[in-house]
């Protein structure tokens, strides 16, 4: 009798997975994407990629401590509960320059399920894709598009 | 045996001549043949020749245009250091290069002794349907480590001899030093290995049900394709960590300033529940599938 029992095992494989599937739809609306996860990730990686693109600029020497972007950051979708994936991501961000002054961006994130985003900020502030470093070199603005990811286990 | 002061701190046992293999050795006997059959194969050859070169070819092509493929992690990077070029192909990979490389065995290993009606042939030989299932699905698995090392390792070439080694941006806005990278970009490559095996072991069980070797290729891509679709759909998160694609994704948490490692974690134990299950299933239907028809 061997294909009767293949096929039990197979009902028996499909059973699990439909129930826990249903298991699992049933458990969450949990989304992987929160906006505390975003913000805690926005904030650190801008301050970083800042202190590179300023010291490509020559001015070397500010520290991400006295950069310290803080983001604030929504999704613009209503009824989204700033939870989930999607493009309509919107971090506005604060942070100190070289100079001591207060800065202020708006960056559109593209957060995907896998806690992985690309941010794009506004090129008024930020400067445009590729930047001349102080030695003369073409290079690419680290600020003006960057990605990040986020753990979402 | 009989001058214990001299031979007490060697307790070998005396017959020096060994048992004919059974069990285990007859694995590895059947185990020979399977890599011989596989090492034999233009298609199997053909495509660890591609894993060594489409790298290079992928760079050199890469770097004669201006448009950078931002849409993938690292994408912006490729021409600024060569380590980006690895963790790039490793994004690209995962979509669907990954389950068709392996199941290009794995999903032919079992079928192709239906198609050439072979089964009698090689359960003749002394060898249980036990050991030649794990000498196949073994070989599936070697050649899927096999070809694994290869992509890396010549991704990683590729990219550090045509762009240079370069310091790498992490995924926290930091750059690696590039003493460091090199072993980040393998320890990315190696985390994939999980999820690999567990396509392997899909290919594996859908060549041993359905005989066939085009549905057992074409089945794990097709599957790692849906899945794929799901998670670019946003499906629910919880449904998403029990897929067999997730895995491939783990690799962002080595990339990081302060590394984690819950992904790796939970896509590890996923990836070895598929392991089971699908080797479970296939193992099961050819211990009871009726050979003697042919």
């Amino acid at each position: 009798m061997p294909r009767p029992t293949s096929n039990r095992l197979i009902r028996a494989a499909v059973a699990v997975g439909a129930v826990t599937a249903l298991t699992a739809a049933l458990a969450g609306c949990a989304t992987d994407v929160t906006r505390p996860r975003v913000e805690a990730s926005v904030g650190p990686v801008f301050t970083n990629l800042y202190v590179q693109q300023q010291a490509l600029l020559g001015r070397p020497g500010l520290t991400p401590a006295a950069v310290a972007a803080k983001p604030d950051c929504h999704r613009s979708t209503p009824g989204s509960h700033d939870r989930g994936a999607g493009s309509d991501w919107i971090c506005q961000v604060g942070w100190t320059d070289a100079a001591g002054r207060a800065q202020n961006g708006k960056f559109e994130l593209q957060v995907r399920s896998n806690g992985c985003y690309q941010a794009g900020g506004p090129t008024k502030i930020v400067g445009p894709v590729m930047i001349q470093t102080s030695t003369g070199k073409n290079v690419i603005n680290p600020v003006f598009e960057f990605d990040g990811c986020f753990d979402t286990t | 045996m009989t001058t214990p002061a001299t031979t007490a701190t060697a307790p070998v046992p005396p017959a020096t001549a060994c048992p004919r293999p059974v069990g285990r050795g007859r694995v590895v006997t059947a185990y020979r043949w399977e890599i011989t059959k596989l090492a034999a194969q233009a298609r199997t050859r053909a495509t660890l020749a591609v894993c060594l070169v489409a790298p290079f070819v992928f760079v050199v092509l890469l770097d004669r245009q201006d448009r950078l493929p931002k849409d993938t992690l690292y994408g912006r990077w490729v021409h600024a250091s060569g380590f980006a070029t690895p963790l790039l192909v490793l994004g690209f990979a995962a979509q669907w290069v990954f389950p068709l490389l392996t199941s290009l065995v794995a999903g032919d290993i079992f079928a192709s002794e239906d198609q050439h009606g072979t089964w009698k042939t090689i359960l003749t030989r002394s060898h249980s349907r036990t050991q030649i299932f794990w000498a196949k699905a073994l070989a599936a698995a070697t050649f899927a480590v096999l070809l694994l090392a290869v992509l890396a390792l010549s991704c990683l070439a590729a990219g550090v001899l045509l762009v240079g080694h370069q310091p790498l941006e992490s995924l926290s806005g930091t750059l690696l030093p590039s003493g460091r990278t090199a072993g980040l970009v393998l320890a990315a490559w190696a985390s994939t290995l999980p999820p690999l095996l567990g396509f392997t072991a899909l290919g594996i069980m859908l060549s041993v049900l359905t005989r066939s070797s085009p549905a057992g290729i074409v089945g794990p891509i097709i599957l790692g394709l849906l899945m794929q679709l799901y998670a670019f759909l946003n499906g629910a998160d919880t449904i998403r960590h029990l897929l067999l694609v997730t895995p491939f994704d783990a690799w962002h948490g080595l990339l990081a300033a302060h590394p984690y490692y819950g992904p790796l974690r939970d896509g590890t134990l996923v990836s070895v529940g598929y392991i089971l299950i699908c080797l479970a299933i296939a193992y099961t239907a050819l211990r009871r599938r009726d050979i003697t028809g042919g």
